[in-house]
């Protein structure tokens, strides 16, 4: 039997989860210089969010998405509120923005905790049935990932590159000052980049969800991966980084088939250092090295 | 003398007298070991404290050293039968060397790649160390795996105290964990104080201005790197031995944040941070303990407002308290390192 077809439908899937949680997390590094580290807890925000709209509230299960998006937007504009605001412009915002979001990261994943216990949850927001591509069999819930992934990416690019919203966050990732003299609202602007942020998050979670399991610290290890393909990417370079989560969600299908399971986390993490020690912006990285 | 070294001789004395009255004080063995715990934890933050703290690099990787340090301890005690007291010294050596291999990954790095590389190093660790099944050696019907797996190791020896004091031993282990931290704060001083410690915060403040002026990024780089991790890994020695028993929730990200909150709480870069912050955070996780499971709400709720409301620390907070009391005295204090 050939395992090709089987890894690479494997590698489409994962990479379409990977681009859609990368996105969020490189949006919000481009615009407005800041490492997320609430993104993997918003991930498993937006997974119970779908959770309860499906099972408690009774609703059908696309409205699993619609729940979690809002629940997802909600919490990015908390995040605006509650921490940025307060802490943009200060010195050292890089490192302490990524202290206090790792701060409010543990206690989401706490209080979710505390709200559905620990035992893994099945997602319901999720389809059932097989197909046939080719001669390999396809779960359709993995169809679904892809497919919405994709459209997800191409409505966020198309909302980049065409809109009012769009030319106001790319004037802002390009050049704050330069885009505030210009009459950008920059601080509003960073409240909108972390609530789409949180709505990517939060339908990545629901997808990822979907063919795992629901548990509060599922959003960890894809936040690790998706920071590994940002960085090998180059923090904040959206399409650079869309490519590099495709890219390492084969790498990763590859070596946990070939050398097993454990090994796909490590194979990653070398390759990044050999990346970054290549260049240390990222594989596409703007920034010029400056030599020192 | 200088007036801010006769404050922190001041300080020193003062921390001291209550940390050798204090076993002769307490009641009952539980709060000693929760002392013992805050001994630990001021060790390792303040080493962490000279890299992020004095040299500006977000190393996220501290703890994971500390890790290292442990099991090294504890897997030459277990595989060699080496008796911990030259395990110890080992594994700090052990240490240094993989600290610096981190710190020339890190070399064309800055700011929060040195963050996300660092962590995922730590997180791969303790990765690999929680998914080892393989055997290799087998203890009865029992197998037992090369990393310890995840129940990590017991019995493989200790620091001897429980022999030779029998009821007393926790005192005994008490003093030997306060003679490593007073070591390793002298040596974290004596750092921050000499042309070192100005050439790591000359690096921090201005990189360009201080390459210019000759101060090489390779080499104090590594040399941060190098000088921090003797200790960490001493004290995760000394953690394996007093507790007889590790696994892999040393490389928790719980606890580091636990311990990067100390540092942060207390003051990032001052000398008395790391201190003042693990007697802190143990004494605020004390009080949580009382509400149970909402202790890691707790803790993460504190990290973040800390940073928000006051990013210079509790001794940030006090210094500017005293200086708005005295400002004539304000102009002749230089800042404390």
């Amino acid at each position: 039997m050939d395992v090709l077809p089987y890894i690479l439908v494997t590698a489409v899937t994962v990479g379409a989860m990977y681009s859609l949680a990368t996105l969020g997390l490189s949006l919000v590094w481009g615009a407005m210089g800041m490492l997320n580290m609430a993104h993997g807890a918003l991930l498993t925000l937006g997974g119970y969010a779908a959770y309860s709209a499906v099972t408690a509230a009774g609703l059908a299960w696309p409205f699993g998405f619609v729940a979690a998006i809002i629940v997802g937007a909600l919490f990015g504009a908390f995040l605006y509120f509650g921490l940025v605001r307060f802490m943009l412009g200060s010195t050292a915002f890089e490192t302490n923005i990524i202290i206090a979001t790792v701060g409010i990261a543990i206690a989401l994943e706490n209080v979710i905790l505390l709200i559905y216990g620990g035992q893994p949850l099945g997602q319901p927001v999720s389809l059932d049935g097989m197909f046939r591509l080719g001669q390999v069999p396809v779960a359709s819930q993995n169809l679904l990932i892809v497919v919405l992934s994709v459209a997800i990416m191409f409505l966020v690019a198309f909302t980049l590159r065409t809109s009012k919203i769009g030319r106001a966050i790319r004037a802002t990732a390009q050049n704050r000052e330069a885009a505030r003299l210009m009459g950008v609202p920059t601080r509003s602007i960073y409240l909108q980049v972390l609530a789409i942020s949180g709505a990517l998050a939060a339908v990545s979670g629901v997808l990822l969800s979907s063919i795992t399991q629901l548990s509060p610290p599922l959003g960890n290890d894809p936040m690790l991966k998706a920071f590994i393909m940002c960085v090998v990417a180059g923090l904040g370079n959206v399409q650079g980084s869309v490519l590099a989560a495709f890219v390492l969600a084969l790498v990763e299908a590859c070596t946990q088939f070939y050398l097993g399971a454990r090994w796909g986390l490590p194979v990653l993490l070398i390759l990044v250092i050999l990346a970054l020690i290549w260049r240390p912006y990222g594989v596409f990285g703007r920034t010029q090295v400056t030599r020192l | 003398m200088r007036s801010d070294t006769r404050r922190d001789l001041l300080v020193a004395f003062a921390f001291l007298a209550v940390f050798i009255a204090l076993p002769f004080l307490l009641p009952g063995r539980y709060y000693l070991g929760q002392i013992v715990l805050i001994f630990f934890y001021a060790i390792v933050a303040s080493q962490w404290n000279l890299v992020f703290g004095v040299a500006g690099i977000f190393s996220l990787a501290q703890m994971a050293l500390f890790a290292f340090g442990a099991y090294t301890t504890a897997m030459l005690g277990f595989y060699l039968d080496w008796s911990v007291w030259l395990a110890m010294p080992v594994a700090g050596l052990a240490t240094i060397f993989v600290s610096i291999l981190v710190g020339l990954a890190c070399l064309r790095l800055t700011g929060a790649y040195v963050a996300l590389l660092t962590l995922a190093i730590a997180q791969v660790m303790y990765f690999l160390i929680v998914t080892d099944t393989e055997c290799y050696v087998m203890e009865g019907v029992r197998c037992r795996q090369f990393t310890g797996g995840a129940v990590g190791f017991s019995q493989f020896g200790d620091l001897g105290t429980r022999k030779a004091f029998r009821g007393d031993w926790l005192t005994a282990n008490y003093f030997i964990v306060l003679g490593l931290l007073i070591v390793s704060l002298l040596f974290t001083y004596v750092i921050m104080r000499s042309p070192m410690g100005l050439a790591f915060r000359a690096l921090r403040d201005n990189p360009g201005y201080a390459v210019s002026r000759g101060i090489s990024r390779f080499k104090y780089q590594l040399l941060v790197f190098g000088l921090s991790a003797f200790f960490t890994g001493v004290a995760g020695g000394l953690w394996a031995s007093h507790f007889r028993a590790i696994g892999p929730n040393l490389l928790n990200l719980s606890l580091m944040l636990f311990v990067l909150a100390m540092i942060v709480v207390g003051a990032v870069g001052r000398f008395w941070g790391a201190l003042v912050g693990a007697i802190l955070l143990v004494a605020a996780d004390e009080v949580m303990r009382e509400f149970g499971e909402f202790r890691t709400l707790g803790l993460g709720l504190i990290l973040a407002f800390f940073v928000v409301a006051m990013p210079q620390g509790v001794l940030g907070l006090l210094e500017s308290a005293v200086q708005k009391l005295k400002p004539k005295r304000a102009e002749q204090d230089s800042p404390s390192p």
